[in-house]
């Protein structure tokens, strides 16, 4: 890994100091390391300068009213384990339990978990030069890629790999940031970018910010859930993960004002489907209906030549997520 | 018909002549009972030393630097830069321009330098200018038409032609064929303890603490390639994280490694990163059939003809048993070897046998659904006659029975909702006998007794039937036993492979103790007014048989040695141990067959391994071989780029391995053989779970996936084609 620096910020307003000279990949926050750590050493990440961001804003607060706060270094298993936040955002809660291991889920935080980079083989491998890296082509297009994208068109075909964003965006969050300019409040669903917006980052985020926390709005009425299907039980990626937010209409009888639906692991960015969310507006959901709605949200799929097989994993996740959030027990 | 055996292994003579002076004891205190590790402690609180945890004061760390293309020829390369970065040491080309790299992976230069991290980064400062050469990265595209012929002797061996009766009339007679093709992927051996060693110089003495498999063989090879006296070489292998087969000798890294510590004039530390691991430090082979076999109306194989193929890498074999086990009395098998871009294989825990299980089995399954047949009574109908060395008609009907066979369901499982749930067995056989082995025993004036024997634990748990063999031999409890072992300054012993090493040691060591009580017994019968005959040790005493009370305790006996301890060397010796074993395994799956995942729910297994010498070690080499089936079924895939030729999943992110919460039930029923003496068990237990794994998935969907591993892909694009095709199995 190549020699850096180090700043030890011993609160935020020292980290925006420490990141306000920063250009993209020269300086970059550190807080876990669970991921930045690993791009070095893989010589991906080469940055002269790490700036600790452990300091920053940590707690999670759930008043009964008005918005969840979570602080951006709080770690993933500080978000598993909160009794509150499970109890009034369980899509989020399952969504953090299931990251990882242990290990990971102690030491990875909220801001790094949003912040990560792609998983992509040919990115994470140093001889691959390709598009995300400034180089000519994407390898995945004509190689493996049984894991990669299943929406979007390229030019880069990665899949965005946080398992916290899809519940974030379902529960409509917005993430603060903080930077030169002051402190800003970005919709958690225009938080991420596709390629063609920003190839060498997958956020909003300018180098000289800093995730500082993320606030979720009080469901009212929501019934929500996250369904993610792993190869192995734990230790392993998503192929896909669905997280549903359906806010259910005032009169009972379990009918659907409106709802949200976010599948991970099928798009460069976390994947809302408008016409998933369309279908269940107005219904009373049953089996059917969640078929119905699986069906439209992959309807406008483009696998690419290896990865067919996640549009019907991509179907099954969001169908059961959907059940799991009426309360239906699903496998 | 045939009249030579299938299998020449099956009903060998297997039953030694007991050794006339040391048999193994009738009514054993040790031998065969549920024994902890005597280095479990230290292993657990991180006391045990292995090589990577050795540090020497003032060592170097030495990186190499590895070809990136997977064929090239190096036109030159540059060490200035390298040689001036900060905290360099040594430098060095590995290869000299005109040399061919053949793989991604292979050694092409190397540096040792004060800190890893100024190592890794003075490595990417050695300048190494290549012509890149067309390259073939997959066994498919070394087959195309047009392929560029990169091998010298060619892409393909092909090698000989098997054969025996009459196929024709093989075939005639059946009432059935299946005509199916299967295979398997290649898979790395993923020891959790990388490849590497730490060399240390004095003067023209080396001192090398080695992850291997062979200390005597590695400390040989190293004396070879340096030129330097065997005399001169000490191999140090205390503690071992696993070889699996591929770690017997210093390898190009071990040699490397006591180059740079030369140059430096200082200790250097060079263990692989992962990454390297999987790329250069061996793999088991892919295999690939398209077989056709006929069945006769009640159920007899008459005749099996197959085509197979592999690749085991750059100019690598592939070959496998096949068919396996299972009598087709007129057969044919032609096999090619097919040579890749891609590191070469090594001997993989029981090379070949997975793979020849894994055709054979889905194959007899196949057969017995066309047959509408139980899959277990066709099998038993076509096994061979029962040996010592063979006895599946015996262990399959056990297995069942405990794993609940007979609740099996016909092929796709009838219950609704999306889990379906699945049964499959196979059978292995291995052979595991060893010899070779010295052994060098002292007992103490004080008691204490030390056991000394140049093998290695590769994890397994050697160092400790070492102890229980000697202290059940000495009647003393373990305790007073120090068993040292991986040491090539120890008496010798071969190389841990081919599951040798338990069948190996053992008769050294209880001749060895055995001629050590005898001289202590010579030493004591006079005061005692006795023929040393008539004495025995036992329960901590040396007395005369069937009186304990007219002997000495153990610790007075030893005082009678005085100053002088007393030592004896002995070594193996025919009748104490054997060859060939067999068993059985049965998988339970459980399949989403809306996500595709599968997950292997429970395994039994019942295996023998001649005389049992520890039931908990011998257990726990069924478990580790089970874990190991279970990453082959499922999870583990070598994944090469098919454009560029490089692995992709270089790491254990995307190459897989089970955790515990993807790890069956398992259930063991281990048969001892007493009388046979001591056989190996290393590699037996991982032969079978894979294939019974896939028969189950089968069994459970309805659909057969031919292919491992059985990822959600597969499972979801055999769904979709049954639905398309409309057919079932
Ligand atoms: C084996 C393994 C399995 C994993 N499985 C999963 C999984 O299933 N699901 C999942 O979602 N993730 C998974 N992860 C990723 C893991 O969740 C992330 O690595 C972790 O959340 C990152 O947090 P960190 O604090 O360690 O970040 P770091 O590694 O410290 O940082 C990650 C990135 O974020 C930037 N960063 C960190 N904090 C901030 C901030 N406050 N503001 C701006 N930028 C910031 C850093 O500069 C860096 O680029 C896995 C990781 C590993 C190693
Ligand atoms: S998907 Fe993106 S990151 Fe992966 S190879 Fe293509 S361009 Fe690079």
């Amino acid at each position: 890994m190549k020699a850096f620096a180090y700043v030890n910020a011993a609160n935020q307003q020292e980290a925006l100091a420490a990141l306000s000279t920063a250009t993209r990949g020269r300086r970059l926050p550190l807080a876990g390391g669970t991921d930045l750590l690993g791009l070095m050493k893989d010589y991906v990440a080469e940055p002269d300068v790490l700036v600790n961001v452990k300091n920053l804003p940590a707690g999670i607060a759930v008043p009964a009213q008005g918005l969840a706060v979570i602080g951006a270094a709080a770690t993933l298993t500080d978000v598993a384990d909160h009794a509150a936040l499970a109890k009034t955002y369980p899509a989020l809660t399952d969504a953090a339990r299931g990251v990882g291991t242990p290990q990971i889920r102690n030491v990875g935080t909220v801001g790094g978990n949003l912040m990560q980079r792609p998983r992509c083989w040919y990115f994470r491998n140093e001889e691959f030069h390709c598009l995300k890296k400034g180089g000519a082509r994407c390898f995945a297009v004509e190689g493996e890629n049984q894991y990669h994208a299943i929406f979007g068109d390229g030019p880069c075909h990665i899949v965005h790999p946080s398992s916290l964003a899809p519940p974030l965006i379902a529960y409509n969050a917005r993430i603060k940031v903080a930077g030169p300019q002051g402190e800003r409040e970005i919709e958690a669903g225009t938080f991420f970018l596709m390629p063609d917006r920003n190839m060498f980052g997958e956020t909003v985020l300018e180098p000289t910010e800093l995730v500082t926390e993320v606030v979720i709005p009080t469901p009212r009425n929501v019934s929500a859930a996250t369904y993610e299907v792993k190869f192995k039980q734990s230790h392993d990626w998503s192929i896909v993960t669905a997280s549903v937010a359906l806010r259910m209409s005032g009169g009972g009888g379990g009918v659907v004002e409106s709802a949200r639906v976010v599948l991970g692991a099928v798009a460069p960015v976390p994947w809302r489907s408008l016409p998933a969310e369309q279908m269940l507006k107005g219904k009373r959901v049953d089996e059917a209906v969640a078929w119905q709605a699986a069906e439209a949200a992959l309807a406008d799929a483009r696998p690419m030549s290896g990865n067919g097989y996640k549009v019907q994993v991509a179907k099954t996740a969001l169908r059961r997520a959907i059940m799991k959030a009426t309360g239906a027990k699903v496998v | 018909m045939a009249d030579t055996p299938q299998v020449p292994e099956v009903n060998a003579p297997s039953r030694p002549q007991p050794h006339e002076k040391y048999p193994w004891p009738a009514e054993p205190t040790l031998v065969g009972k549920r024994i902890q590790r005597v280095d479990g402690p230290i292993k657990v609180t991180g006391q045990a030393k292995y090589s990577y945890d050795i540090n020497r004061p003032g060592g170097l760390h030495g990186r190499i630097l590895r070809s990136p293309h997977p064929h090239a020829r190096i036109v030159a390369i540059d060490l200035s830069a390298a040689s001036k970065a900060p905290g360099v040491k040594a430098v060095m080309a590995v290869l000299q321009p005109g040399a061919k790299v053949m793989f991604q992976g292979e050694e092409v230069a190397a540096l040792a330098a004060a800190t890893e991290e100024q190592a890794d980064d003075a490595l990417r400062l050695i300048k190494v200018q290549y012509e890149v050469l067309p390259h073939i990265a997959t066994e498919a595209l070394a087959l195309r038409e047009g392929a560029p012929q990169v091998f010298k002797d060619g892409n393909i061996k092909a090698g000989d032609t098997e054969e025996a009766g009459d196929l024709e009339a093989g075939f005639k007679a059946a009432a059935h064929t299946v005509l199916a093709g299967y295979a398997t992927q290649v898979q790395t051996h993923v020891s959790l303890e990388t490849h590497g060693c730490v060399c240390e110089w004095d003067g023209d003495k080396l001192t090398s603490w080695v992850s291997t498999q062979a200390v005597h063989g590695t400390r040989e090879q190293f004396a070879k390639a340096l030129d330097i006296p065997q005399a001169n070489v000490r191999v140090i292998t205390e503690y071992m994280g696993g070889g699996f087969g591929s770690k017997f000798g210093p390898d190009a890294q071990g040699i490397i490694c006591a180059k740079l510590a030369k140059q430096a004039g200082a200790a250097v530390k060079l263990l692989l990163d992962r990454k390297d691991e999987h790329l250069a430090s061996g793999n088991r082979p892919s295999s690939a059939s398209k077989i056709k076999a006929g069945v006769s109306a009640d159920g007899m194989l008459t005749a099996f003809d197959a085509e197979t193929w592999g690749t085991g890498g750059a100019g690598a074999g592939s070959g496998f048993p096949l068919p396996y086990i299972y009598v087709f009395p007129n057969r044919r098998r032609k096999h090619r070897d097919i040579f890749t871009n891609a590191g070469p294989q090594r001997a993989m825990r029981a090379p070949g046998h997975p793979q020849g299980c894994f055709h054979t089995e889905m194959l007899m399954d196949e057969l017995a659904d066309k047959l509408r047949m139980d899959p277990l009574a066709f099998r038993i109908k076509n096994l061979p006659p029962e040996a010592p060395n063979a006895m599946w008609r015996k262990y399959f009907p056990i297995a069942a029975e405990r794993f609940g066979w007979s609740k099996r369901h016909v092929t796709g499982d009838p219950t609704p909702g999306p889990i379906k749930r699945g049964m499959g067995c196979a059978a292995n056989r291995w052979g595991g006998g060893g010899q070779g082995t010295k052994a060098h025993c002292e007992i103490n004036p004080d008691g204490s007794v030390v056991m000394r024997c140049g093998t290695q634990d590769l994890g397994v748990g050697t160092k400790t039937i070492v102890a229980i063999i000697t202290a059940e031999t000495l009647g003393i409890p373990m305790e007073l036993v120090r068993a040292e072992i991986g040491d090539s300054n120890y008496p010798f012993s071969g190389g841990s492979g081919g599951s040798t090493t338990a069948p190996g040691v053992s008769p050294a060591i209880r001749v060895t103790s055995g001629m050590a009580l005898d001289a202590l017994k010579a030493k004591v019968a006079p005061g005692l007014g006795v023929d040393a005959a008539t004495l025995v040790a036992s329960n901590g005493r040396i007395h005369v048989k069937g009186d304990p009370s007219k002997g000495l305790a153990w610790r007075d006996a030893c005082k009678q040695l005085g100053m002088e301890p007393l030592a004896v060397d002995g070594q193996w010796e025919r009748g104490l141990s054997a060859s060939g074993t067999s068993g059985v395994q049965f998988a339970e799956v459980e399949v989403d067959i809306e996500t595709g995942v599968s997950k292997v729910t429970r395994v039994t297994c019942v295996q023998d391994c001649g005389l049992i010498v520890d039931q908990l070690t011998a257990e726990s080499q069924c478990i580790g071989g089970i874990i190991g089936g279970v990453n082959y079924a499922l999870f583990e895939d070598r994944i090469l780029d098919r454009v560029t030729g490089h692995m992709v999943n270089p790491n254990m992110e995307w190459y897989r391995i089970a955790g515990p919460s993807d790890i069956p039930t398992i259930d063991i029923t281990l048969m001892n053989q007493p009388e046979r003496g001591v056989i190996g068990i290393g590699e037996p237990p991982t032969i079978s779970t894979a294939a019974a794994v896939a028969n189950a998935v089968a069994n459970a969907i309805g659909a057969r996936i031919r292919s491992i591993p059985i990822t959600p892909e597969k499972v979801i694009t055999a769904l979709a084609e049954r639905e398309k095709t409309g057919g079932t199995l």
